[in-house]
């Protein structure tokens, strides 16, 4: 019966073809570009979170011990 | 040294709004879970009111979960970081207001509209159209105001957690709008636009990407922000996480089809959902371990506070979550799974260990912030850990066992190649003990829940409330930047940014629509498949308003254990007409894709009454007020009036008349039927419409010489 639904596309045995060709360039194109990014620049944006601006002694996080 | 230093306050009080709502709507949402739980061993509890019955209490329970709890929660985790992340204060007060009241005002309407009986049947979308648009209207105002922020902000560069808001935003409004297409028929009814497999494949796109992109992304970006808060140190690989961050939204949205399993859906979008929930355990486990080995060399303070506790268990659980749920894709484990309680095991992982911890430990780290002060009690945050702990267990493992257990013996076979539980009550009553156990977790998670909400309140009266936090930072330069690359421009365009997670996400969903509008027109439909009759179509109305397919499924799958057990497997052009679709996800009942005509009349009537007369020990609650209730039937040429609409072939004119004469020659027929077995009913009564169609269900194929695909050329 799936094929009874499905056969009448045209060209659909090259869905999943075109899905994992898609799948692969995203994904390698990702990964490249993720291992290229410098060292400080990765520091620099996994510290934003622990500066948030608060004013020194205005921090509620530093009131507390 | 940058002299355009701007001295701004981050606002406090939104925070803090969301905060004590995600507390209220989380005991009300579990408390209704407790409830619908204890039905299913004391069916006596809905206390015979139609209003809190199993059917309607659950689609409340998840709702206000979903919705409600986590969503209040991820509201307040946003509020609260997406301001310092952008060291700006919100976009704007009003919109932030808006967002709260109008959030709030649409979960009310929720608590009112589902136990009223008001609902599309669509899981986790049950709510009518009139919510719906509110919920667009809210949705908007939030991304307003979320772009608005980052557009103003003074970091140059957005955090990942950002990029996860962002993702949620605009994928959560393309699902709800794509899912909610409807046409109703009274201010507060409707039918889905789509039909059978159609409606399937869209509601199941979006039901699997709900909880991608409103239970998983905006709780990753959390995690991303409060976990580097409380253990003050940076997330372990930042690198990790961009990857985390696009495969996980790249990848999500193909794997919807993973719940339609054996279904009607063609086979190759089934095999497509599988492969890509495989493919999904790459960057959820990359993002759990990024998690996890963020506290590297920080474990002792994992011991002392219970803040980290309750992050450890939450990314653990995440972790466990997204393990098992690639798993469940696979579809010789999904033909054991699915339909049964493995399925909801499942789901309380994610919902009760990833969201419901991770949400404990951002109020307790917030409450000291937000009221400057410390928590009012470490030991009772420590009982609030061990309590849900072992709430958690004591839900999920019994519901495992049932799960499988009910999988195996509805598979089982005698040697002599019958079925060795024919009787499906008999799987049953035998896990009712576990779901009696279940309650008792249930019952823990919730005593968890009220001391945190003390303990919380406690703190706060503590506390002095501080409404604003006031904060410093440089003004972001205004024009070109020179020697960009493509990651800073990644991360200083929010627009750009956007379009490509649009794209990301996109890519995905047309690759899963485009074959299932293809599908419309080359769906073999089956010349004996009429559309409902009149009184069919009042009858169908009831069993959609009570909630029934909470319980009974509506699709029999291509399964030996299956088509002996419930009759031939059921056909994609059978459900051509269902406007929703009803084939259901869970079996507390037998599927009743094929239950017309197995039992008289007066059966179905008695059973509705009271169901333990015709099945001793089951577990289905009493429908009494089915005999006493009048039918409406002067909406009927509304409904089908918006029937024909959506393309239901209806002759024009037909509920002009000729409809009414139907349905009460139908009716009469029903009521003769009745005096058969000894029943007298009045033919005006809400019972007699859903006897016919229960009647009705999967008899028409028997009619059919063969099936005939219309669109062969």
């Amino acid at each position: 019966m799936f094929h009874n639904i499905i056969s009448n596309i045209d060209g659909v045995e090259l869905y999943g073809i075109i899905s994992i060709c898609i799948f692969f360039a995203f994904f390698t194109g990702m990964l490249v570009w993720a291992g290229r990014l410098k060292k400080n620049h990765l520091k620099a944006m996994a510290d934003l979170p622990l500066d948030d601006g608060s004013r020194p002694g205005q921090s509620p996080e530093k009131t507390q011990s | 040294m940058n002299t355009n230093v701007e001295t701004f306050k981050y606002d406090n009080r939104i925070v803090r709004a969301f905060a004590i709502a995600t507390i209220v709507w989380g005991i009300v949402g579990m408390a209704a879970g407790l409830l619908a739980a204890v039905q299913l061993f004391f069916p006596e509890a809905n206390l015979n009111l139609q209003f809190i019955t199993f059917g309607r209490i659950r689609p409340l329970h998840t709702n206000a979960v979903i919705f409600a709890f986590v969503g209040n929660g991820m509201f307040t985790g946003i509020y609260y970081s997406l301001q310092r992340l952008c060291k700006a204060r919100m976009f704007s007060d009003f919109l932030s207001a808006f967002n709260f009241w109008g959030w709030q005002l649409i979960i009310v309407a929720a608590a009112l509209t589902l136990p009223l009986g008001y609902t599309t049947s669509k899981e986790y979308a049950e709510l009518e159209w009139p919510i719906d648009i509110a919920i667009t209207i809210v949705w908007v105002a939030f991304s307003v105001n979320l772009f608005g922020t980052i557009l103003k902000r003074r970091e140059k560069h957005m955090y990942v957690a950002i990029w996860f808001y962002i993702a949620t935003a605009v994928t959560v409004a393309v699902l709800h709008i794509v899912n909610s297409m409807e046409m109703p028929w009274g201010w507060m009814k409707s039918y889905s636009m789509y039909a059978g497999v159609q409606d399937a494949l869209v509601q199941w796109w979006y039901g699997h990407n709900a909880v991608a992109f409103f239970l998983t992304t905006p709780y990753l970006g959390l995690m991303y922000y409060f976990l580097p808060k409380a253990a003050n140190r940076p997330v372990f690989s930042y690198r990790l996480s961009i990857i985390h961050f696009w495969g996980l939204i790249f990848i999500y949205i193909w794997a919807g089809p993973h719940h339609l399993l054996y279904t009607s859906l063609p086979d190759w979008a089934q095999s497509l959902g599988m492969v890509f929930s495989i493919m999904l355990i790459a960057p959820s486990w990359g993002g759990m371990l990024n998690g996890l080995l963020t506290l590297r060399g920080a474990w002792d303070k994992v011991r002392q506070d219970p803040m980290l506790k309750f992050m450890v268990v939450a990314v653990t659980a995440y972790g466990m979550a997204t393990l098992e749920g690639p798993a469940l894709s696979i579809k010789s484990v999904n033909s054991l799974s699915h339909y049964t309680d493995w399925t909801i095991a499942h789901v309380h992982t994610g919902a009760l260990g990833w969201n419901g911890f991770l949400t404990f430990s951002m109020l307790y780290w917030l409450f000291p912030q937000l009221y400057r002060t410390k928590l009012w009690s470490i030991k009772l945050a420590n009982y609030h850990f061990w309590i849900s702990l072992l709430g958690m267990m004591f839900y999920i493992v019994p519901i495992y066992v049932a799960g499988v257990t009910e999988g195996l013996m509805w598979k089982q076979f005698t040697k002599d190649g019958f079925l060795q539980y024919p009787n499906f009550l008999e799987t049953i009553v035998h896990v009712v003990p576990m779901f009696r156990l279940r309650a008792i977790g249930g019952t823990l998670y919730l005593l968890g829940m009220v001391l945190m909400a003390y303990n919380l309140y406690r703190t706060a009266k503590s506390g002095k409330f501080e409404p604003e936090t006031e904060a410093q930072a440089a003004l972001l330069p205004r024009g070109r930047e020179t020697g960009v690359g493509f990651h800073r421009l990644l991360e200083g365009k929010p627009l750009f940014f956007t379009v490509l997670s649009i794209v990301a996400i996109l890519i995905g969903g047309i690759v899963e629509v485009i074959p299932m509008y293809l599908i419309k027109s080359n769906i073999p439909t089956i010349a004996n498949v009429k559309p409902y009759t009149p009184l069919e179509v009042l009858g169908r109305d009831l069993y959609i308003r009570e909630g029934c397919l909470g319980c009974h499924s509506q699709m029999i799958r291509p399964f030996r254990s299956e088509t002996a057990r419930y009759g031939d497997y059921s056909k994609a052009g059978e459900s051509v007409y269902d406007h929703p679709f009803l084939w259901g996800s869970e079996r507390k009942g037998p599927d009743l894709a094929r239950e017309g005509g197995k039992y008289p009349d007066a059966w179905h009537f008695n059973h509705m009454d009271d169901p333990r007369s015709t099945s001793p020990g089951s577990i289905m609650p009493r429908y009494s007020w089915l005999l006493t209730q009048a039918l409406d039937t002067n909406s009927l040429p509304a409904r089908l009036k918006a029937l024909r609409k959506v393309g239901v072939p209806y002759p024009d004119g037909f509920e002009n008349g000729p409809a009414q004469q139907d349905l009460s020659a139908q009716a009469a027929r029903v009521v003769q039927d009745l005096k058969l077995g000894a029943v007298t009913a009045a033919p005006d009564r809400e019972i007699i419409a859903l006897v016919a169609y229960l009647q009705r269900l999967g008899t028409d194929i028997n009619l059919a010489p063969a099936a005939t695909p219309v669109a062969v050329k």
